[in-house]
């Protein structure tokens, strides 16, 4: 009993900062916005360096002021002497609300029927209220990048952020059309193609790919003419990726995808972001060479060869920064986004550094996102998206205590954590029988 | 199937009521496929009475399905029809230790009304120990294939589930006999799962193996209760047990099949434990195990097959480091896979082969192969012949050419493991079978040219003279051992072309050489082209007469049957 | 190759050899450490003297022996050899999933000591896993438990000889999806699921007397008994009755491990291991009183309903309330970085450090009755062993060597690249898999689910 006493006591001194907000026995705390005065506390801005014994104000939404001494005027004022705080956490690419339970289909909305359906979209089919949304921001992922799967063109991909209860409340400014670049690999061990089969789908993909862009660029044309055009909501949304409304998010892993991928896109005057990009390592110098920016990801992933080295998908994004990409990381998670900073942390550990890292989850993708001048660094003028944690988020030891989403102060309280306050000590325990 | 033999055996029973031994009798036969005789005597080739003896001239002589004698100075019987062996060589008839030629596979049984997936009857869940390869059987084009390549006996294993059923020794003879040797030879058993019920995994069938096997004993000692002690339980007896006796009682084997070492460990894990007598089949991949299976005094039965070389070819020479290190490791893997045969004879384990799925007209390139590989001619030979032989316990009638036993031959037309050599007679328990053979290529001075250069076809050429280039049409047609054709030129006197015959046509290797005449102004010159041919193109030069000689090029056009 | 390594290691005098009928013992001395006992504290700059796969001695200024290595780890943390309670790497079946009941079948017969993933795992620092039979089934196949001896073709290499017997048991989704929905046999339901588990234990209490009986009265002169039938099966059961035999059981449903615990309690069964158990810290005081515990997931829920309302707080739970709790991986990618899993119950729960490496150690080791000979630095226990370049619970550490039996299966400095054991001789262009599976806890089940890619799919 030793040990629950103490684990009970280091769980109600995690309380603390709950208990500052004044809680009533069963209230529920609500996100709230408001103005909010962080104290003292080592600023890491990722673009401006590290700031020691350093204040923020957070007003309407925005990092009004960052420095030694800001006077509070009516702010909340919250202490954070001996804390560092991070911008928020960028997935760059999940399932995040797209998916409640994996198992269960009909909770399953990241793959519709059809080859060519790049008019589906994420945004509005992200459920705000599932589970997984806060199960992941405790962890300091403020923002993620919800993206369709499933056929050549499954659909149009969405940022946003993990707090509002609309998903234009969600919206974070930016979505792109995905691509799933024809494919040579296994989809698992379960696949059990043989090697002519799986050439000839890979033949059969690419010959429809060119196909349609060809339509999509002679659609464009005369759509930009005024022409009267058929209902073809499809060729609508490519037609956006053409015109260069939309990027394109181009889904692709194996060495010789990549490549032929590459050389696919050169010819075509579209804005390209290549993602997933396992086997980037192999030909990361054609890959910078190219100037596409990568979102890559699992880092927690098994190697894609068997006569891989055991580290390949740790050490993939350190390789493709070495040789001059533009990287950012992704988890490819639903449920489990919240281990970003864990896929961030072995990249950083197995070969690319923590402070690229760092800029991995949050200054590259927005820029990457073309949001940059709102997200992915502590500076003044952006909107605040911000974590405060007792030591490195990366680590596991730390704990993430303040979050802070468009401004909005976030409870840090999710089923998980509700489970653990009711059954830590169960009541009633243990029935003597 | 069973009709065939059915109807076989009526004609038989037919011909039988007249013959009662086979040259008392005369009968008529309208078709005139009935031999003239079952005495043979194969005089003065050269005979490798068995492996590792040298070949030496002697006569054969055949009656009645046994050889009756072996030597010179034999005394020859007057119905004894001579085949003249001088330039053949003689071989005992190879003998196939597992083979599934001829066997259809038996109809799935229908599912009764109680079935439950999870504990299905035995014959059901593919365990038929009872069922006889005889009864699968019947002589096919696949049968006939195998006997082409010389093989004259066959262990013929049953098609089914993980335990299929009894093996037979087969003698490929005439059609009208049911050439049965022996039944009953082997249990055929493998990890074989069920589809959609128990057992479905390698795991289960491990279990269900022993599950069976252990019940059978107990199923034993009960019969033997019942039998002795009055007032005993009636043991329940079914067909499993019935097929089982004689594999717990170890007079007949287990024939279980393991292609690689994995499973060879797990075969011999349950021999181990159970205690019946093994006989390994359908190895491919064992060099691990061999001392695992010399230790436990295992036959062993190789797939007489190698890998193909297909990924070794596609292998490209400007390939980055990592492929370079892939290729490396593919190809170690193909150089052993090929030695493996030779390191199973090192080790001193006898081993013969099964043309389980093994197409027939590729054995002999895998034997070659494996010879390659570092397995003497010898042991491929005993493996042909001694080993499965004695593996089957019929030595004394099979696997060498001695007076007594069973007249079962192979004739070639060089010896036996050379590239070029073809099978031209297979006699098969005492009837002949003959085959066509091609004609000897013309080896080289250098002593290469193994496969002859094709050069039959039409020819695209293009030459360059001081007139300027010309070109046209040669065809060139193969006539047993003869090449002619024709060649089409620039008409000299005026515009569009001439053909004519091509004569003294030459192919030495890969060198071709041949003449034409020119008729020109009255004049008649002799144009001479040689050339050496590489794949589909030729290049070499024209010369014409006094004027000098000219470069010559030549393309091959494709045709759809490139026959020599 | 490897076996370049065994080469020159032998003419080091390191004498090992896969040839022998005994598996390789190795001598090393591991110098200046912070050694993580794990049951006996941290020491700073500790030396650990190992001969012939034996922890000799543990101490300060220790010197090696003629013959023995010395490895300089100053600067690097030493700690047991981590133990995965729950894996299926290494072999070539998993699922013999056509009965609910398949007690006979064993794990033990179908193990790919070549299988790349087990290499893998030794460079996560895992020296011990347990191989086991999938969850398709009520009452599925006997496990084994595996040493990561690395390098070997023969499966008796890697089998752990002196670890106990155990079996897999499954409550749940999954074994009501694969008989009920999938066959038509019970169970479909979680009802069944129990009825299915008591019946087995009651037809295997009358086997066992029905063969006590046959024994008896087949000694007396003159009787007219014979034996009734040989099942493997319920003969297994009946070691499992008898005590001889650890049941793990994958289970996640609160009400169905309140169940099991008490359906154990019916029969007298004292060895029973909840595995996955995702529910378990809603019925923690239960499992800590009538069990061996419990071996967990870090952090994963909702992939499907039963997991949908669980929590990463389970172990951090499960532990304050006096259950043996380790944390496992039941994932070919996961046995890589079980102790990143482990350091996650630090974020969710605060467990301190020697708690956190207990569940991926010694806690491990005591359920599968294996905690005598391995799961802590002290002397006398077998010399599994992992250095760290940095503390093992630190998200940034990398593990550099690997031990087990003393010897060095290991090296992040020296290991080659490709470290398949065989390669095919007609391989053209290598197999590339994307987005690996996985779980792998429902593999060779496949064929009964037209999506299948729901079920298995962790994303």
């Amino acid at each position: 009993m030793k040990r629950l006493t103490k684990t009970f006591f280091a769980f109600l001194i995690a309380l603390v900062p709950m208990m500052a907000m004044a809680q009533i026995d069963g209230e529920f705390i609500k996100p709230r916005t408001g103005k909010f005065l962080l104290k003292n506390a080592t600023v890491v801005t990722i673009t401006k360096g590290v700031l020691t014994n350093t204040s923020v104000l957070v007003a309407d939404g925005m990092i009004m002021e960052i420095g030694a001494s800001i006077a509070a005027n009516g702010a909340e004022e919250i202490d954070c002497t001996g804390l560092f705080i991070y911008p928020g956490m960028i997935d760059s690419g999940t399932q995040l609300g797209l998916a409640e339970v994996s198992s269960v289909a009909e909770t399953v909305d990241f793959s519709e029927v059809g080859n060519f359906t790049p008019n589906m979209q994420a945004l509005t089919a992200v459920n705000p209220n599932s589970e997984a949304i806060p199960v992941t921001r405790v962890s300091g992922v403020t923002t993620v990048l919800t993206v369709p799967s499933g056929g050549l063109f499954p659909g149009t991909a969405a940022l946003i952020n993990l707090n509002g209860y609309t998903p234009d409340q969600m919206y974070a400014g930016f979505k792109a059309v995905v691509m799933t670049f024809p494919n040579s690999g296994r989809r698992g061990r379960y696949d059990r193609r043989s090697d002519d089969d799986i050439k000839k789908a890979n033949e059969k993909s690419l010959k429809d790919a060119n196909e349609i862009w060809e339509n999509a660029i002679a659609y464009n044309s005369m759509k930009k003419t005024g022409a009267a055009l058929e209902f073809y909501p499809e060729m609508d949304q490519l037609a956006k990726v053409i015109s260069k409304e939309l990027p394109l998010l181009v889904q692709v892993d194996a060495a010789s995808d990549i490549q032929n991928a590459l050389k696919w896109l050169e010819e075509k005057d579209v804005n390209v972001i290549l993602s997933g990009v396992a086997e980037g390592w192999r030909v990361a110098d054609e890959i910078a060479k190219s100037g596409y920016p990568v979102i890559t990801g699992p880092v927690q992933e098994l190697p894609t060869r068997e006569s891989d080295r055991y580290d390949t998908p740790y050490t993939n994004a350190g390789k493709m920064a070495k040789a001059g990409v533009k990287v950012a990381i992704r988890t490819d998670e639903i449920e489990n986004v919240r281990n970003l900073p864990f896929h961030a942390a072995y990249a950083a550990a197995y070969g690319l550094g923590k402070e690229e890292a760092w800029k991995a989850v949050t200054i590259n993708p927005a820029e990457i996102f073309g949001v940059a001048d709102k997200y992915g660094s502590v500076e003044k003028g952006k909107v605040a998206n911000l974590i405060v944690a007792t030591g490195d988020p990366f680590e596991t030891r730390a704990q993430v205590i303040h979050v802070f989403i468009d401004g909005y102060r976030i409870p840090l309280s999710n089923r998980h954590i509700r489970l653990y306050q009711e059954f830590l000590e169960r009541s009633p325990g243990l029935e003597s029988k | 199937m069973k009709r065939t033999l059915f109807k076989a055996s009526v004609i038989c029973m037919i011909l039988g009521s007249w013959m009662i031994s086979s040259s008392t009798f005369a009968q008529s036969d309208p078709t005139g496929k009935k031999r003239i005789t079952s005495s043979f005597a194969i005089t003065n080739a050269t005979v490798f009475t068995e492996p590792g003896k040298a070949g030496v001239k002697s006569t054969i002589l055949i009656q009645d399905g046994v050889i009756a004698g072996v030597g010179n100075n034999l005394s020859i019987p007057k119905e004894a029809k001579l085949i003249a062996g001088d330039s053949l060589f003689v071989y005992a008839g190879f003998i196939d230790g597992a083979s599934n030629a001829g066997i259809t596979k038996p109809k799935d049984l229908e599912r009764p009304e109680n079935f439950v997936s999870s504990d299905p009857p035995d014959e059901i869940a593919g365990i038929t120990p009872s069922r006889s390869a005889v009864d699968q059987f019947a002589m096919d084009s696949k049968v006939e294939e195998l006997r082409k390549g010389g093989f004259t006996v066959l262990q013929i294993v049953p098609e089914g589930g993980m335990i299929a059923g009894k093996a037979a020794i087969m003698v490929l003879g005439n059609e009208t006999s049911s050439n049965l040797i022996m039944e009953n030879t082997a249990l055929t058993v493998s990890f074989k799962g069920s589809r959609g019920m128990y057992p479905g995994t390698a795991a289960g069938v491990m279990a269900k193996f022993r599950d069976v096997y252990k019940n059978a004993e107990l199923t034993k000692i009960n019969s033997d209760k019942y039998a002795s002690v009055p007032g005993v339980k009636r043991p329940d007896i079914d067909d499993t047990f019935m097929g089982m006796k004689d594999v717990i009682s170890k007079s007949t084997p287990v024939m279980f099949s393991a292609s690689s070492e994995l499973e060879i460990r797990r075969v011999l894990k349950l021999q181990k434990e159970l205690g019946f007598n093994l006989i390994l089949t359908d190895l491919e991949n064992y060099e691990g195990v061999i001392p695992e299976m010399k230790a436990a005094g295992v036959k062993v039965l190789i797939k007489a097959e190698v890998p193909d070389d297909k990924a070794i070819k596609a292998q490209k020479k400007d390939a980055t480091e990592d492929v370079k290190a892939q290729y490396i490791r593919v190809k170690e893997s193909f150089d052993k896979a090929i030695a493996q045969a030779g390191k199973l004879e090192a080790a001193g384990i006898p081993f013969s082969f099964t043309t389980v799925g093994v197409k027939a007209g590729d054995i002999g390139k895998s034997l070659k192969t494996m010879i390659d590989g570092g397995l003497s001619e010898t042991g491929a030979l005993a493996a042909l012949t001694t080993n499965p032989a004695a593996m089957m316990g019929m030595s004394r009638e099979l696997g060498t050419i001695e007076k007594g036993k069973m007249a079962n031959l192979v004739l070639t037309t060089d010896t036996l493991f050379k590239e070029d050599t073809q099978i031209k007679h297979v006699i098969a328990d005492g009837y002949l079978f003959d085959y066509e053979t091609k004609a000897k290529k013309k080896a080289t001075e250098d002593g290469d040219a193994t496969d002859a250069v094709k050069i039959a076809g039409n020819w695209d050429y293009t030459t360059e003279s001081p007139a300027g280039s010309g070109g046209g049409v040669i065809t060139i047609k193969k006539d047993s051992n003869e090449y002619s054709g024709t060649i089409s030129y620039d008409d000299p006197g005026g515009s569009g072309k001439l053909t004519t015959p091509i004569k003294d046509v030459k192919l030495d290797g890969s060198s071709l050489s041949f003449a034409f005449d020119v008729n020109a102004q009255g004049m008649s010159i002799v144009v001479e082209i040689s050339g050496t041919i590489d794949g589909n193109s030729m290049d070499g030069t024209m010369s014409i007469g006094q004027f000098g000689s000219f470069p010559f090029e030549a393309t091959l056009a494709p045709t759809l049957n490139a026959k020599l | 190759m490897k076996k370049i390594n065994y080469f020159l290691a032998a003419l080091l005098g390191l004498s090992f050899s896969f040839a022998s009928a005994q598996t390789p013992k190795g001598s090393v001395l591991i110098k200046n450490a912070t050694v993580l006992t794990v049951t006996k504290g941290t020491l700073q700059n500790t030396d650990v003297l190992v001969q012939d796969g034996i922890i000799k001695k543990v101490g300060t200024n220790l010197s090696a022996p003629s013959g023995v290595q010395t490895v300089d780890a100053t600067g690097k943390y030493l700690m047991p050899g981590i133990i995965d309670a729950h894996s299926h790497v290494g072999l070539d079946v998993v699922n013999e999933a056509t009965s609910p009941i398949t007690s006979e079948v064993q794990m033990k017969d179908v193990v790919n000591p070549t299988e790349v993933g087990i290499y893998r795992a030794l460079a996560g620092g895992v020296t011990i896993s347990h191989a086991m039979h999938g969850s398709a089934n009520v009452i599925g196949g006997q496990n084994a438990t595996l040493k990561h001896r690395w390098g070997t073709k023969n499966p008796n290499d890697i089998i752990m000889m002196d670890a106990p017997r155990t079996i897999k048991f499954a409550l749940g989704e999954n074994p009501t999806r694969v008989h009920g929905r999938g066959n038509g046999i019970q169970p479909s339901s979680r009802m069944g699921v129990e009825a299915v588990i008591r019946n087995g234990f009651n037809e295997a209490i009358q086997y066992k007397k029905a063969w006590a009986d046959y024994n008896s009265a087949s000694a007396q002169k003159g009787n007219t008994a014979t034996a009734p039938k040989y099942s493997e099966r319920f003969q297994t059961l009946v070691d499992i009755l008898d005590g001889k035999i650890i049941i793990h059981c994958h289970s996640y449903r609160a009400d169905e491990i309140y169940m099991l615990i008490n359906v154990a309690r019916d029969f007298n069964i004292t060895k029973l291991v909840f595995q996955h158990t995702n529910e378990g810290f809603k019925v923690a005081p239960e499992i800590a009183k009538y069990t061996m515990g419990a071996s967990v997931f870090a952090d994963w829920w909702a992939y499907k309903f039963e997991v949908y309302y669980s929590t990463a707080f389970n172990a951090a739970i499960l532990n304050a309330n006096d259950a043996i709790t380790s944390i496992n991986s039941d994932s070919a990618e996961l046995i890589r970085h079980l102790y990143h899993e482990a350091a996650k119950t630090q974020r969710y729960g605060g467990m301190t450090d020697d708690e956190a490496l207990a569940m991926i150690t010694i806690n491990p080791a005591r359920q599968l009755g294996i905690s005598e000979l391995v799961g802590s630095i002290e002397e006398g226990k077998q010399a599994d062993l992992v250095i760290f370049d940095t503390h093992p619970l630190s998200v940034y550490t990398v593990p550099q060597m690997t031990f087990v039996d003393g010897v060095k299966y290991f090296d992040i400095k020296e290991d080659k690249n490709d470290q398949r054991l065989s390669v095919s001789p007609t391989e053209m262009v290598e197999d590339i898999y994307l987005r690996q599976q996985t779980e792998r806890c429902m593999q060779d089940t496949e064929h009964l689910f037209d999506m299948a890619g729901n079920l298995f799919n962790q994303n």
